[in-house]
């Protein structure tokens, strides 16, 4: 379980995030929408430590994530990630991607590491690709490698900044699909999307935030038929044309 | 014509020989120091960045002669004892030389995303398997014409340590040149010599830099 007990954040006198409060429970998948700049991706960066808030606190599975004493290296192992420009290492091949960090991290052999990862390729559908590297990938392969690449830590938490939104219309089908297979086999997910379809179909609660504050939160149907406030009404309106 | 030369090609490639020896201790010692300097100078900790930020700005901004006395005359008084001028010179380059590759590395590391290095953070690997990686490989392969640049002025630079009495190339070819008065041959050949090996580093560096462009991979 990840709680988010008041949590705000400054960048030098600019405040991006406002007092936010939200609890994500085993198994359960929160979109997250909003207009750019209103502090989506910081949140989610906060939730494994990757950006420090000032405020506030953040706890997962019991582990305060500001208490000086949490070894966050060790926290991330169960926190994987997915970022909007893919971040595949560039120098290795799709499997060296995907076999690093169990090697690394979790000191599983070469062997083991590659029989999982081949797996993992398998069932993002681009077992073909493993010896490539990601500059020889679309985008949306790319994408499949680096969910992949996070899976292949056993993580308990998925956490997804934007993963379609730097994608080609006809690829963005391909990322959703592994996405909405996660979801139903029961990962716990966090996913800052504009993909209202994926919303509908597997979220649990859609939260949607501006200027740094949750405005609306709710289950899918409440969320899109009967926004409550006016910005979300805006937004929506927006976005779903 | 030349006569000098050849009477004395054993001395003089000897010399050469201890040129090359202390450029490969140079570059060996400058880019490995340089990789850590690096990542000293893009480190949020004010601790260490500040100290490595001083030494690199107090370097680069003294010339390399007066680094290699320094070190000649100072080493001893550490030490307690007087040094070889190889260890002497190759400590002074190394010094010297690791300012100058640490740049290079520095830029290398800030032409990589923060969030590339967030992805490597988001699968619980470490600050210290982070760099080692992930941070130093893309910045060594993305920097390598310009590492291999200064790795060609490492060894036109190394002709300096004859100031403390080194038998290097140039060294040598005074010594020659003192008993033979042969200036301009010696030198000449010295300098043709010099002229050769640099200019293949230059080709290769082209090369690279060309593959690099070809491919983007990087």
């Amino acid at each position: 379980m990840i709680e988010i007990k008041n949590v705000s954040k400054w960048f030098g006198d600019f405040q991006v995030l406002k007092d936010i409060n939200e609890t994500i429970k085993k198994g359960a998948t929160v979109v997250i929408c909003g207009p750019s700049g209103s502090g989506k991706s910081t949140l989610l960066r906060c939730i494994n430590g990757l950006e420090p808030y000032q405020k506030g606190e953040i706890i997962v599975d019991g582990i305060s994530l500001s208490d000086p004493k949490t070894n966050l290296y060790k926290l991330r192992q169960k926190i994987g990630m997915v970022f909007q420009r893919f971040e595949l290492y560039p120098h290795m091949t799709v499997l060296k991607n995907i076999t690093l960090a169990p090697m690394k991290v979790l000191k599983k052999s070469k062997k083991e590491a590659e029989k999982k990862a081949m797996e993992l390729l398998e069932r993002v559908g681009i077992p073909d690709k493993a010896n490539e590297y990601p500059a020889n990938l679309s985008g949306g392969q790319q994408q499949r490698v680096a969910i992949a690449r996070s899976l292949a830590m056993e993580p308990e938490y998925m956490l997804f900044d934007e993963p379609t939104s730097a994608l080609d219309p006809e690829m963005i089908n391909e990322v959703l699909e592994v996405m909405i297979d996660l979801a139903k086999e029961g990962m716990t997910m966090v996913v800052v999307t504009h993909e209202m379809g994926f919303a509908r179909e597997v979220a649990d609660e859609i939260i949607f935030m501006d200027e740094g504050q949750i405005v609306e939160r709710g289950t899918d149907e409440e969320f899109f038929t009967n926004p409550k406030h006016e910005r979300t009404k805006l937004f929506l309106s927006q976005i779903l044309v | 014509m030349f006569d000098a030369v050849i009477r004395n090609f054993g001395f003089l490639m000897g010399g050469f020989g201890v040129t090359l020896q202390l450029t490969a201790c140079a570059l060996a010692g400058g880019i490995t120091l340089g990789m850590i300097v690096g990542l000293g100078r893009i480190a949020r900790n004010k601790w260490i960045y500040q100290p490595v930020t001083l030494y690199v700005n107090f370097i680069r901004n003294i010339p390399l002669i007066l680094v290699i006395f320094w070190f000649y005359f100072v080493m001893p008084i550490i030490a307690g004892r007087p040094l070889n001028p190889f260890i002497s010179a190759v400590i002074s380059f190394i010094v010297f030389e690791a300012t100058y590759f640490g740049e290079i590395f520095r830029a290398g590391y800030q032409s990589i995303s923060v969030d590339l290095i967030h992805a490597a953070y988001s699968t619980g690997l470490t600050y210290s398997q982070t760099a080692r990686y992930i941070l130093i490989p893309i910045a060594f392969r993305r920097m390598l014409p310009s590492l291999i640049t200064q790795s060609i002025i490492t060894f036109q630079d190394t002709s300096l340590a004859f100031v403390i009495g080194l038998q290097e190339f140039v060294r040598r070819a005074s010594i020659v040149d003192n008993l033979e008065v042969r200036s301009i041959q010696l030198y000449g050949f010295v300098g043709i010599v010099f002229f050769i090996f640099c200019f293949i580093g230059s080709k290769i560096s082209l090369h690279f830099e060309e593959k690099g462009r070809r491919t983007g991979v990087l």
